[in-house]
C-alpha cells in the first residue's frame, strides 16, 4: 500500500509530518505545475471547478509514481466537492489505474474519523503513537501558517523588493525538513527573525486587505496565482479569513461542545443570507459584514463555475456595510497580467477613496 | 527653464496612443496608431512624431504609461509613473467631466465599467474570461461580412428591424449571425442586432451588480461606432456622452497622473523617450528550468544590458539587481 494526497497549498507538509513517525509508505505528487494542469484539464469534466482539476492532476502524477491509495478530502457539505472523490476514482479507473480512495469525511466523522484513518494506514499503530504524530502534524501546520502570516505582513514593508519571498520559501523547506519539535522550533525562530529583520520602508502606511472565499483557492497559491504575494508587492498587508491550523484548533475545541465555530461570521451574515449555501459562501458574506471598518478592502477568491461563491458575490453588493470587494475567479489561466491590473486598480481605488475622505 | 509639458502613452493590445498636455492640462497634440503586434517599434515611431509637436521653449516635465504593455513602455521611455488602465481612464474622465458617475469603456481586447461617486472611483468591473463585445470581435465580424469597420456603423444605423443575436459568447454570436444571414435578413439588421447583443452582454457581465447612473460617458476605440452608442442609449434609456478624444482617454489619464506626480514630488523627470528612437531594443524569451513550472520569461535588452524581465510566477527573475545567475546557467535560451 502506497499512499498519496493532494497538495492544497502547504497542507501536504503537515500530512507528511503525521505519516512519517507512523512509518507509512507514501509519495508526494510533484508540486502543481503546467503538466499537472494539462493532465487535470484533459481528464476532468470541462465545467468542473479548479479544485477538482488540480486535485485530480496531483492524483494522476502521484499514481504514476506508484501510489495506489489516495487520501481525499471529502465531506457532505452542500457543495459538490463532497462527491468529487467518486468521480475522480472513476476517472482514474478509466485511465487504467486501480486505486482506492480513503476518505477523510470530516463533516460526518469529525476528528475521530480522521484518527481512525491514520490508524488504518499505519497498520493499526498504537493510539499513543497516532495521537502524537497527529499533534506533530498540527504543530507543523501552525508553524507554516505563522510563517505565511509573517511573510504576508512583512512583504508590504520590504525596502528592497523581493527579499521576503525567498526567505519565506526557505522557511517552508526548513519546516518540512524538521524531524522533531526541537528542529521545528529552531526553524521557526531562525526564519522568523530573518523576516523580521529585513530593511523596511520608513513611514509606510500600508492598506490592509482580507482575502476570503472558497477554501481550496484561498489556501493554494498555485490556484490563486499568488494573489497575496502580488498584493504584498503593491505594498499591501494581507490577512485571510481562514488558516487551516486555526480552523482545526477551533474545531477541536468547539465541535465536541456542539458549538458552531463560525458563529460570529454566520450571525453577521444573517440579515443577508440565512443558511449555508455550500462551499464557503455563507462565511464569505459574513466576513464582509464583520470586516467592514477593520480592513480597507476584501479580495474574494472563487473557482470559476462555483455556485456558492457566485451566489455570495451577487449578495454582497446589497449589504449596508460598505467594504470594497474585488472578485477574482480562479481557473486554468496562468497569466497573471489581468489579475495584476485589477489588483493595482483596486488598491488605487481604495487609496483614492481614503484620501477623499480625509480631505473632506 | 521653459514651460513644462506632460506626456501620456497608452499601449493597448490593438492600438498605441499618446497624448501631450500643457501644464494647465490642455491637450496640445495626440497620436493614435495600430500596435500591429510590434509595441516597441510603434512606441519609437510615436516618440519621433510627438517630439516635433512640443511647442518651442517647452520641455517634458513628466511622462506616464498605461495599457497592457505599460511596463514595457515604461521601461523603454523611462516613465516617471506606470499606471493601470482603469485608474488612467477614471482620472481622464473626471478631469473633463467632474460630475461623471459611470464610465463605459470598450477597447480592443477588454471592456470595463467604472463607477464614480463624488469624483472618486467606488467600484469597477472588467470582462473576465470572454472577449465578446470588444473591438476585436467587431473587427472580425465586419471583415467576415466584407465591410470595413468604418462602414460598420453607417450600415448598422440603417437598420429598421434588428434581428436577435445571442451575445453571451462570440462563438454563439457568430453561429447565430451566420444562420440569420443565410435566412436572408439584411446586413444592416444583422449588424445592429449584433450591436444590441454586445451591449446586452456588456451590461449583464461587465456591469453585473453595478448601479449605472447618469451622467454616463462612453470611451475607448469602440465609441467611434455610432451604432453601439445608439444601442447603449436604447438599452439604458438615457443619454450617453462620448468625449471628443474618447480613443485616447487612457493616454490623457497617464499624462494627468504624470503631472500630478510632478506637482506632488517636484522631481525632475527620468524621461528619455526622444533619445530612444534609433536605439535597437531586443526582446527575447527563455524557459526557466528552476522548477517544474517552466515559466516563459520575456526579457528586454538594450545592447548587452538587460533592462527588464517579465512572466515568472515567482520573483526569481523579476528584480534585475537581485538576479545573480544568468539565464544561461539555469535555462535554455529561445
Amino acid at each position: 500500500m502506497r499512499i498519496t494526497f493532494p497538495h492544497i497549498g502547504n497542507v501536504y507538509i503537515a500530512v507528511k509530518a503525521m505519516l512519517d513517525p507512523l512509518g507509512v509508505d507514501y509519495v508526494v505528487p510533484p508540486k502543481c505545475n503546467k503538466r499537472t494542469l494539462s493532465l487535470a484539464t484533459k481528464y476532468s469534466p470541462e465545467g468542473v471547478c479548479i479544485p477538482f482539476k488540480l486535485n485530480l492532476g496531483n492524483m494522476i502524477e502521484a499514481v504514476e509514481l506508484g501510489a495506489d491509495h489516495i487520501l481525499n478530502v471529502t465531506g457532505h457539505g452542500t457543495c459538490r466537492m463532497g462527491y468529487y472523490f467518486k468521480v475522480q476514482e472513476q476517472i482514474l479507473r478509466d485511465m487504467g489505474y486501480d486505486v482506492k480512495m480513503m476518505l477523510t469525511g470530516l463533516s460526518e466523522n469529525k476528528l475521530r474519523g480522521f484518527l481512525n484513518l491514520l490508524r488504518t494506514v499505519s497498520n493499526n499503530a498504537p493510539w499513543r503513537k497516532i495521537l502524537s504524530s497527529f499533534a506533530f502534524g498540527i504543530s507543523k501546520m501552525t508553524a507554516l501558517d505563522d510563517m505565511e502570516i509573517l511573510a504576508n505582513n512583512m512583504r508590504a514593508f520590504e525596502k528592497n523588493k523581493g527579499t521576503i519571498t525567498p526567505i519565506y520559501r526557505k522557511s517552508i523547506q526548513a519546516i518540512d525538513d524538521a524531524a522533531d519539535y526541537r528542529s521545528l522550533k529552531r526553524a521557526v525562530k531562525e526564519y522568523g527573525e530573518k523576516m523580521s529583520s529585513v530593511d523596511v520602508l520608513e513611514g509606510h502606511k500600508p492598506l490592509k486587505i482580507l482575502v476570503v472565499g472558497e477554501i481550496y483557492v484561498v489556501l493554494d497559491p498555485y490556484a490563486n496565482m499568488d494573489v497575496e504575494m502580488e498584493l504584498g508587492k503593491l505594498g499591501v498587508v494581507t490577512n485571510r479569513s481562514l488558516y487551516l491550523s486555526r480552523w482545526i484548533k477551533k474545531g477541536l475545541f468547539f465541535n465536541p461542545l456542539g458549538i458552531d465555530q463560525w458563529r460570529d461570521v454566520h450571525k453577521a451574515a444573517m440579515p443577508y443570507l440565512k443558511r449555508d449555501i455550500g462551499g464557503d459562501g455563507w462565511e464569505t458574506v459574513g466576513e464582509k459584514v464583520i470586516s467592514t471598518g477593520r480592513y480597507d478592502g476584501m479580495v474574494h477568491l472563487a473557482p470559476f463555475t462555483c455556485m456558492p461563491e457566485g451566489s455570495a458575490q451577487c449578495i454582497m453588493p446589497s449589504t449596508k456595510e460598505d467594504l470594497p470587494v474585488l472578485a477574482i475567479y480562479c481557473d486554468e489561466q496562468t497569466s497573471k497580467a489581468g489579475m495584476i491590473t485589477r489588483l493595482e486598480a483596486f488598491t488605487d481605488m481604495i487609496s483614492m477613496k481614503k484620501a477623499a475622505v480625509l480631505s473632506r | 527653464m521653459g514651460k513644462k509639458v506632460f506626456l501620456g502613452i497608452d499601449v493597448g493590445s490593438v492600438t498605441t496612443k499618446c497624448a501631450l498636455m500643457d501644464d494647465n492640462m490642455q491637450l496640445i497634440a495626440h497620436r493614435y496608431i495600430p500596435t500591429s503586434g510590434k509595441p516597441i517599434i510603434q512606441i519609437q515611431s510615436l516618440m519621433r512624431e510627438i517630439s516635433s509637436e512640443i511647442p518651442t521653449g517647452c520641455e517634458i516635465g513628466g511622462a506616464g504609461t498605461t495599457g497592457s504593455a505599460r511596463y514595457l513602455a515604461g521601461e523603454i521611455v523611462a516613465a516617471d509613473v506606470i499606471k493601470n488602465e482603469i485608474t488612467a481612464h477614471a482620472v481622464a474622465a473626471t478631469h473633463f467631466y467632474p460630475d461623471v458617475r459611470t464610465i463605459l469603456e470598450i477597447g480592443g481586447q477588454d471592456s470595463k465599467i467604472i463607477i464614480i461617486r463624488n469624483g472618486v472611483v467606488t467600484d469597477f468591473g472588467m470582462n473576465t474570461v470572454c472577449a465578446a463585445g470588444t473591438g476585436s470581435f467587431l473587427d472580425h465580424q465586419a471583415l467576415r461580412l466584407g465591410i470595413s469597420i468604418n462602414e460598420f456603423a453607417r450600415e448598422a444605423m440603417k437598420s429598421k428591424n434588428p434581428v436577435r443575436i445571442a451575445g453571451r459568447c462570440t462563438v454563439f454570436a457568430e453561429s447565430d449571425m451566420i444562420h440569420k444571414q443565410q435566412m436572408g435578413h439584411s446586413t444592416p439588421d444583422i449588424l445592429y442586432g449584433l450591436c444590441q447583443a454586445l451591449v446586452r452582454n456588456y451590461i449583464n457581465n461587465v456591469g453585473l451588480g453595478k448601479t449605472i447612473e447618469k451622467p454616463i460617458i462612453f470611451q475607448g476605440g469602440v465609441a467611434f461606432n455610432q451604432a453601439i452608442v445608439r444601442a447603449f442609449e436604447e438599452e439604458l434609456q438615457t443619454e450617453i456622452m462620448v468625449p471628443k478624444h474618447h480613443e485616447i482617454m487612457g493616454a490623457i489619464g497617464a499624462a494627468i497622473i504624470a503631472w500630478e506626480n510632478y506637482n506632488a514630488t517636484g522631481k525632475k523627470t527620468h524621461f528619455k523617450g526622444f533619445e530612444i528612437s534609433d536605439i535597437n531594443y531586443e526582446t527575447s524569451s527563455f524557459t526557466c528550468q528552476g522548477c517544474p513550472n517552466q515559466c516563459e520569461i520575456a526579457q528586454l535588452k538594450r545592447g548587452d544590458k538587460v533592462m527588464a524581465r517579465w512572466g515568472g510566477r515567482c520573483e526569481k527573475w523579476e528584480y534585475i539587481s537581485n538576479t545573480k545567475e544568468s539565464p544561461e546557467d539555469a535555462a535554455v535560451t529561445g
